[in-house]
């Protein structure tokens, strides 16, 4: 398994695109998500313009345990990123034909399925682990008190945050796979969000029990918008089990299209 | 011999096209096998079936007697049509990949650079190199997990004719070292010229099959000249002479069986007739594939 992965990185590691764009993600996720302050200092400042007061120590943006939800939130809305390096990275395999030869030097249709899908894997572990170093960070810095039941307060939200991305990396995988064009399949992933919101306003008065199983409504009922508790609203801050069910069971169907069409077309 | 490749009704249709039809096969260890045929006969199609690309509609075959699989194909070296590696790595880096995926020792990639006289280029980018360097470097991840088997499918497509005699050359040492080797082609002198066996496909139906050797037999053909009026009446009074054709000034005898161009000489000489110009034409694999193609 970890040589498939070997295989998989190695095509990456001296590609100047794939340093590019994963530099451009990690490091606007690292800068976004610690300038938090910097944006409610901003706020307060454009209030004051106005003759209205905010009083930014009121909101407790990086407070353990709030700082969690409200990181990986944000931190989710950048994962196109990741996902068009997902698309390169595979339709690449196919404008350049690679593979086809992958497979005629001996590795099998679900092993190179499999070695995309371990990059997958490795590239959603690594926005998990930053956003939890970050998250870990900028806590120590701005909590008022630092006690152990606050900190691992909320914590369940990063195996969602990880859902969240390979979700949406598997997709991209999906549609990539499928498509095999990377201009056409960059445009669809920027606006399947849209379509599906098109079709969900127009199901939304004959079958509005089915509007949570739609892939991309998914992933905003896993991990909900936070930012309206500081508007005294109650938010969901804890993890719904159909959510999840809903999510993982999105990310089985993708691979397993996947996997079909490898499977059955000639390559 | 053992039988390296064995196909039993191979067949792939693309919707109503059928590119490749019933085909039966085998190919020995040690042969150097060609397989001929016009553009679109379904070699290519045949080769990428072979080697798990291409899915067959019905039929199956087997290497060393074993079921196809990944692993059978990591014994086997294979550059089907173009020379396919990752632009953006360095010549180095795409046979460490190779050698990765094949999962063979990476010691063997100076020996095949060596081979295929890369080795100064290897640190340059794939997508800089020459269509030439493009196909030796196929040859080489070809090599680098010492097959038992080599498949080559249009080599020397698109090379210059340095280039091609390379390529012919190094096939050459390759199969002197006993590699079973299938090359697939439309040069029919180079078949001719390295293969032992070969086959002919046409419109995805195999047409013939046999060694090169029997390339040359049958009916001799002796080109003649000399310095008489009525060389064709005496040539036609000739007992071996089967038909007769005028050319450039000179005649194309073609014999009947067991006649050989020796007799044809005497029997003018005891005509009185000296032979100013008489050369025995050994039939060429065009000459055969053209019969071939046009006989089925």
């Amino acid at each position: 398994m970890l040589h498939l992965l070997k295989i998989d990185l190695k095509k990456m590691m001296n590609y100047r695109t794939f340093w590019v764009v994963c530099g451009l993600y990690f490091i606007t996720l690292a800068f976004t998500t610690a300038s938090g302050m910097e944006f409610l200092k901003w706020l307060a400042n454009t209030f004051e313009d106005f003759g209205s007061e905010l009083n930014i120590n009121r909101i407790p943006l990086y407070h353990f345990p709030d700082v969690w939800l409200n990181l990986v939130w944000f931190s989710g809305c950048l994962k196109i990123v990741l996902a068009i390096m997902v698309v390169i990275s595979v339709t690449n395999e196919f404008t350049y034909r690679t593979v086809r030869q992958n497979i005629i030097d001996g590795m099998s249709r679900s092993q190179f399925l499999f070695s995309k899908l371990l990059t997958n894997v490795l590239l959603s572990l690594m926005s998990v682990l930053m956003i939890f170093v970050i998250g870990l960070v900028t806590g120590m810095i701005y909590s008022p008190v630092i006690d152990m039941q606050n900190i691992i307060t909320d914590l369940e939200f990063f195996p969602a945050y990880f859902l969240e991305i390979f979700f949406f990396l598997s997709y991209a995988l999906m549609m990539s796979i499928l498509i095999q064009r990377s201009g056409l399949t960059i445009i669809l992933l920027l606006l399947s969000q849209m379509i599906e919101a098109i079709i969900t306003a127009n199901i939304d008065d004959v079958l509005p029990e089915i509007i949570p199983f739609f892939p991309m409504r998914s992933i905003w009922n896993l991990i909900k918008f936070p930012y309206q508790r500081y508007a005294f609203q109650e938010i969901q801050d804890y993890l719904k089990f159909s959510s999840v069910a809903i999510v993982v069971g999105w990310i089985v169907i993708f691979n397993y299209l996947s996997y079909l069409k490898l499977k059955k077309s000639d390559i | 011999m053992e039988t390296v490749l064995s196909i039993q009704s191979l067949t792939k249709n693309f919707g109503k096209l059928t590119a490749v039809n019933n085909l039966n096969l085998e190919v020995k260890r040690g042969q150097v096998f060609g397989m001929l045929g016009p553009n679109g006969s379904g070699k290519t199609t045949t080769l990428g079936m072979l080697m798990g690309v291409t899915n067959p509609t019905q039929g199956s075959f087997s290497w060393f007697g074993e079921a196809p699989s990944n692993e059978v194909r990591k014994k086997i070296g294979a550059v089907l049509e173009h020379p396919i590696f990752y632009p953006y790595l360095t010549g180095q880096k795409n046979l460490e990949l190779n050698a990765m995926i094949k999962q063979c020792p990476p010691e063997n990639i100076p020996n095949v650079l060596e081979l295929v006289e890369l080795t100064d280029r290897r640190d340059d980018k794939y997508k800089t190199y020459s269509l030439g360097m493009k196909q030796r470097l196929a040859i080489a991840s070809a090599l680098l997990n010492d097959p038992t088997v080599l498949i080559l499918d249009e080599p020397t497509n698109g090379l210059d004719p340095m280039g091609i005699a390379e390529i012919r050359g190094l096939i050459k040492k390759i199969a002197a070292n006993g590699k079973t080797i299938i090359l697939a082609s439309h040069l029919l002198d180079e078949v001719q010229k390295v293969c032992s066996h070969f086959a002919v496909l046409k419109k995805g139906n195999l047409v013939h099959i046999g060694p090169v050797d029997d390339v040359g037999k049958g009916s001799e053909v002796v080109e003649v000249g000399a310095e008489v009026a009525n060389l064709n009446e005496v040539l036609l009074n000739f007992t071996g002479t089967s038909s007769i054709i005028k050319e450039n000034g000179l005649y194309e005898v073609t014999l009947r069986d067991g006649f050989h161009s020796k007799e044809l000489n005497r029997f003018l000489f005891d005509q009185g007739v000296t032979a100013s110009h008489i050369h025995t034409k050994k039939r060429s694999l065009e000459k055969m594939f053209l019969e071939i193609l046009a006989g089925s």
